[in-house]
């Protein structure tokens, strides 16, 4: 594994968005940061702004408004870049199914590597996700 | 020049990376730990830095990136000039082209975010070049030099002499590090008002360029403190370490403050007791130059 | 050719040349002008390598002409009188009656008849680099404004030319200022001073609109009261010494208390010509004039009389309170008008608050007294005539380009006329930063103020290294507004208008480009051959060392050419290297809500297109004028007066 590969799996820096969620998996993620779960010790940043970021993560279903969001924030990542959706809702569209505003999971959008169920999904989950990211992103030549 | 500070000058510009870059890793870890948080590995930096370098190109206007080269390398040359014991004053005014550079480099690029954060740079400019200015005419009133080589030439610790400019040199190195409470121009932490300032429309390596000559320009502001303890040297770094640490605290306790605030602090509390100790150095402690 | 013939050459040619313009026609007036404009620059060098070689001329013209300038300036002094009258100002009519009366008095009542001040004029180095920088930037200045006035009359649509008129007082400036700069007699130097009032007054109203004529006037009266300064500074000089000749007051060291009096009256009259606070408003006013008029007041000619005198007698008020107070009055100015710059969004306020400050620098120099200062000095206006009187020119060719002199108005500059544009960029680098001529004086000043040279020191030193920082700010804003670039994501790049760079204008521009950068990285030979000379023949002990072509003073070090290098290189190889692919183009982040459009374009409300706009902040409350005038000027009168009443106390 080569430097920049190594590095790459070390510093994971997310951009977080949230599209239609009730803002319950939100919370969850900021939890993430907190000193209880304190996800920079893996070298995760929350960083607010796409241009800087590796990971793309995302909460609450993808409607007619901001599907145009979510892509314009999807291009502007540079790759290599993941995308992680939190939440049920993220990932399937949850309870906001056949909504007549909502397209659905955000995989109707742009591809997503990681799903991490759950309503709201647990810090655990939410950390869990992001190892399995570095995984993915380990493997991306 | 002789050979000796051309080699400590080279040497610096080959070390400054790895020591500043660690340094900011320390930085994260004692913040987090603040914080009640385990914190990142002290390598960090190097991680982050090697990331940005593998991510794929993207930019905005050739302008920008321009800039940014040039802020790098005139820091670069700073740097070296300070290892090589030139002159302060001409090693600050590079420095203040290098600001410049960083600002000119938001500016060559039409988007609210950076423009925003390149005037507020600018106002950072404002508030501590006439600091380290000053400070510099502080330590020429001691030494009767403004080359470094003086410093270590002169016998005592300048500190002895200048305690205020020093207390000066702090306010000033907490708007030059983009500490708490003057992190205005580049928030440190993504999610404020300004995204990411003056740093948001660079991604991939020309964000690595920028870490690079963040490193080169905490090598180089520690070095200047450390110069106010210059004999014996180790003391001195002992000085520009216990100095970072200060500044690590006051970032974690300060919150951001407003541009003016910056200005009015650091016009009036830093060129005011530089300002002091100039007029204490006459009554008390001798010019040199009046001997 | 022999020293006398150059120097009437340099003080009558302009004038001939401006009265034969207003007798031919407008299509000769390009050959009549350039060609005394060739042959005032090339008597100018050959003035400089004559005093170089033999050292200073001294000549005094046949006792007619003494005749001949007495007629004329008591009708110039009745001129100023009608003026007022016809005007109805009461401040022009007052002070030109007092000069008028005053002179009179002086001149027929006091002075013995037959008195001559000996010799009349005397060309020593400072005056002849004034000269050189007066013949050498004013002509090439005069040369632009062919071009800019047919511009600038086909704008105006006028029914007839006024160019004669304009050219009239242009070109005879500069025989003025040659003879400001040579004078040795007080008498002299006045006449020449009142002319130079006179042609400032008519350049401001030359297009004759409300807000011209009410500038001009104020110019007229500020400098009125300069007049009023300068001829009291004489009358007393004459009591206490019995002597009108600069020779006499400087050439023995520092002089009598007494002497200090008509020395600060001569300082105050300084102050006006140079737009010192409180005197800065009417230069700010001056800005309604024709650009290249601007940019003669500013570079070669009018402030630069000022700060001349005020260097001339620095020897004479050596070691003396007049002086500290002078180097802590110059350093206020310089950081004053810095600020004051900070809040200002038309380029040609900007650039003359810069030009106040730059002189309230040399002032400040003047003041400090010692041979680094006075070097400093003699090098700043050097430069700074260069530096300003480019990006003078610079800004009136983006005016007719752009019809504005707002600097918001220029954003993005760089893409419609990239010629013009990269010429003002440079140029406001070597305005501004290392290696340039202009920070090396700063860099000698700084350490010039910063030894001891009075019980006021600290105070010196502080004002400059503030108004150094705010010099930053607004310099790199405005260079800021000018690179502000549209990504090409968010918009197909703007077509680059066509620019006329082989005409006359752009060549001016290019040559003083040129010449500023040459005598920046040679800033060390053009130090040991003719600032060093200059410093050492005005009585002080150079402080410049140049061995290597290094800069050295007995406390730093600085070498141009080695910076220049290297900080060229460190700029140039990613201008040249960086590259872009297309599909590198990425827009600007705008919160994920761009459109594609004409440039960064965000959705608002109701999904409507709303650009991205993008302003220069210029913190009006703070700096504005408004907020700091009342302060500014009554800290200025405030020390003119400690100034006066020190002195006689």
């Amino acid at each position: 594994m080569g430097l920049v590969a190594k590095a790459r799996v070390k510093s994971p820096w997310i951009v977080h968005y949230c599209c239609s969620s009730c803002n319950g998996c939100d919370i969850e993620i900021l939890a993430c940061l907190t000193p209880l779960y304190d996800v920079e010790r893996f070298g995760v940043l929350n960083i607010g702004n796409p241009k800087h970021a590796d990971l793309l993560v995302v909460t609450g279903p993808v409607n007619k408004r901001n599907v145009r969001v979510l892509e314009n924030i999807y291009n502007q990542m540079p790759a290599p870049k993941l995308v992680m959706a939190v939440g049920a809702c993220a990932c399937t569209g949850g309870v906001f199914h056949n909504c007549y505003n909502i397209l659905g999971g955000i995989d109707k959008v742009i591809p997503v590597n990681v799903y991490v169920p759950g309503c709201a999904a647990r810090p655990e989950a939410i950390i869990d996700g992001v190892v399995l990211a570095l995984d993915k992103l380990s493997k991306i030549k | 020049m002789s050979g000796f500070d051309w080699s400590v000058g080279l040497a610096a510009l080959v070390l400054a990376p790895f020591v500043g870059g660690l340094l900011r890793g320390i930085d994260r870890k004692l913040t987090a730990r603040m914080q009640g948080r385990i914190g990142p590995p002290i390598w960090q930096q190097f991680y982050d830095f090697f990331k940005l370098i593998g991510k794929a190109r993207a930019a905005t206007t050739k302008g920008s990136l321009v800039w940014i080269w040039g802020y790098l390398l005139l820091t670069m040359l700073t740097v070296f000039m300070l290892f090589a014991q030139q002159d302060l004053l001409i090693i600050f005014f590079i420095l203040a082209f290098a600001g410049a550079c960083l600002a000119f480099g938001a500016f060559s690029v039409r988007s609210p975010y950076s423009q925003i954060g390149a005037h507020r740079e600018i106002m950072q400019m404002l508030s501590y070049e006439p600091i380290l200015l000053l400070a510099v005419v502080a330590i020429f009133l001691q030494t009767g030099t403004f080359k470094v080589s003086g410093i270590f030439e002169y016998g005592q610790p300048l500190l002895f002499t200048l305690p205020l400019a020093f207390v000066a040199v702090l306010i000033a190195l907490t708007i030059k590090l983009r500490k708490s409470p003057f992190d205005i121009s580049a928030s440190e932490h993504a999610h404020q008002e300004l995204v990411r300032g003056v740093y948001t429309e660079y991604s991939g390596r020309f964000l690595a360029l920028i870490e690079l000559t963040h490193w080169y320009e905490l090598v180089l502001i520690l070095a200047f403190v450390a110069l106010f303890w210059a004999q014996p040297l180790w003391v001195g770094v002992l000085l520009a370490l216990a100095v970072y640490f200060l500044e690590l605290i006051v970032d974690n306790v300060e919150a951001r403050l407003q541009w003016n605030w910056m200005l009015s602090i650091s016009w009036a509390a830093g060129v005011g007791l530089i300002l002091l100790n100039i007029i204490m150095i006459e009554m008390f402690f001798g010019n040199v130059l009046r001997l | 050719m022999a020293g006398d013939t150059l120097i009437a050459i340099l003080i009558l040619l302009p004038m001939a040349t401006a009265a034969a313009g207003l007798a031919v026609k407008d299509q000769l007036r390009r050959p009549l002008i350039i060609i005394p404009s060739a042959v005032l620059i090339a008597a100018s060098l050959m003035l400089l390598f004559q005093v170089l070689e033999h050292g200073p001329l001294t000549f005094t013209p046949a006792p007619a002409w003494g005749s001949v300038i007495l007629v004329l300036e008591l009708a110039l002094l009745a001129y100023f009188v009608y003026l007022g009258v016809v005007r109805r100002h009461v401040l022009v009519l007052g002070l030109g009656g007092l000069q008028f009366a005053l002179f009179c008095l002086f001149k027929f009542a006091w002075l013995p008849s037959g008195f001559k001040a000996q010799p009349a004029l005397h060309v020593d180095l400072l005056a002849v680099v004034l000269g050189l920088v007066i013949s050498v930037v004013g002509a090439l200045i005069v040369i632009y404004g062919l071009n800019y006035m047919d511009n600038h009359e086909r704008h105006l649509k006028l029914s007839a030319t006024r160019q004669h008129i304009f050219f009239f007082f242009l070109v005879g400036f500069l025989g003025a200022m040659n003879g400001v700069v040579f004078a040795n007699s007080l008498l002299w130097l006045f006449f020449f001073w009142e002319i130079t009032t006179l042609c400032c007054y008519h350049l401001i109203r030359h297009d004759l609109t409300a807000e011209a004529e009410q500038s001009a006037l104020r110019a007229l009266w500020m400098n009125l009261f300069g007049g009023v300064a300068l001829l009291t500074g004489m009358t007393l000089t004459y009591q206490v010494s019995g002597t009108l000749s600069l020779l006499d007051l400087t050439g023995f060291g520092p002089v009598g208390p007494v002497l200090l009096l008509p020395l600060a009256l001569f300082c105050v009259a300084g102050f006006t010509k140079a737009a010192q606070v409180p005197f800065q408003s009417w230069l700010l006013g001056a800005m309604v004039a024709p650009t290249p008029v601007s940019a003669l007041l500013h570079s070669a000619t009018m402030v630069k009389a000022g700060v001349y005198l005020v260097l001339r007698l620095a020897p004479a008020y050596e070691g003396t309170y007049l002086s500290a107070l002078l180097a802590v009055f110059g350093a206020f100015v310089f950081m004053v008008a810095s600020l004051l710059a900070i809040s200002q969004r038309i380029s040609k306020r900007v650039l003359a608050y810069s030009t106040i400050a730059s002189l309230g620098l040399v002032v400040c120099l003047a003041g400090i007294n010692t041979g680094l200062a006075i070097a400093a000095a003699v090098a700043l206006i050097i430069f700074h005539a260069v530096t300003k009187g480019l990006l003078f020119l610079v800004v009136g060719i983006m005016e007719q380009g752009i019809h504005s002199r707002d600097i918001e108005d220029m954003e993005g500059l760089i893409t419609r006329l990239p010629v013009i544009s990269g010429l003002a960029i440079l140029g406001m680098i070597v305005m501004l930063f290392v290696p340039f001529g202009v920070l090396f004086t700063k860099w000698a000043s700084i350490q010039a103020a910063a030894t001891p040279f009075s019980d006021l020191y600290p105070l010196a030193v502080v004002f400059l290294a503030l108004g150094s920082a705010a010099g930053m700010v607004f310099w790199v804003r405005w260079i800021g507004r000018l690179i502000s670039n549209v990504s090409a994501a968010d918009a197909p790049p703007a077509e680059p208008r066509p620019e006329p760079w082989r005409s006359v204008s752009y060549l001016v521009v290019f040559s003083l480009l040129a010449g500023a950068v040459a005598l920046s990285a040679l800033a060390a030979p053009l130090v040991s051959s003719l600032i060093n000379p200059t410093v050492a023949a005005m009585g002080y002990s150079p402080a410049l060392d140049t061995a290597g072509w290094h800069l050295a003073t007995p406390y730093g070090f600085f070498s141009p050419w080695v910076l220049f290098i290297i900080i060229a290189l460190a700029l140039l190889l990613p201008v040249l290297l960086v590259r872009i692919r297309p599909e590198e183009v990425q827009p600007v982040y705008l919160c994920g809500e761009n459109q594609p459009a004409t440039g960064p374009t965000f959705r608002s409300i109701a999904d409507q297109a709303t650009p991205a706009q993008t302003g220069g902040i210029y913190w009006t409350r703070t700096f504005g004028e408004q907020s700091l005038n009342t302060w500014v000027n009554g800290a200025g009168i405030v020390l003119l007066a400690a100034l006066i009443v020190g002195v006689i106390v």
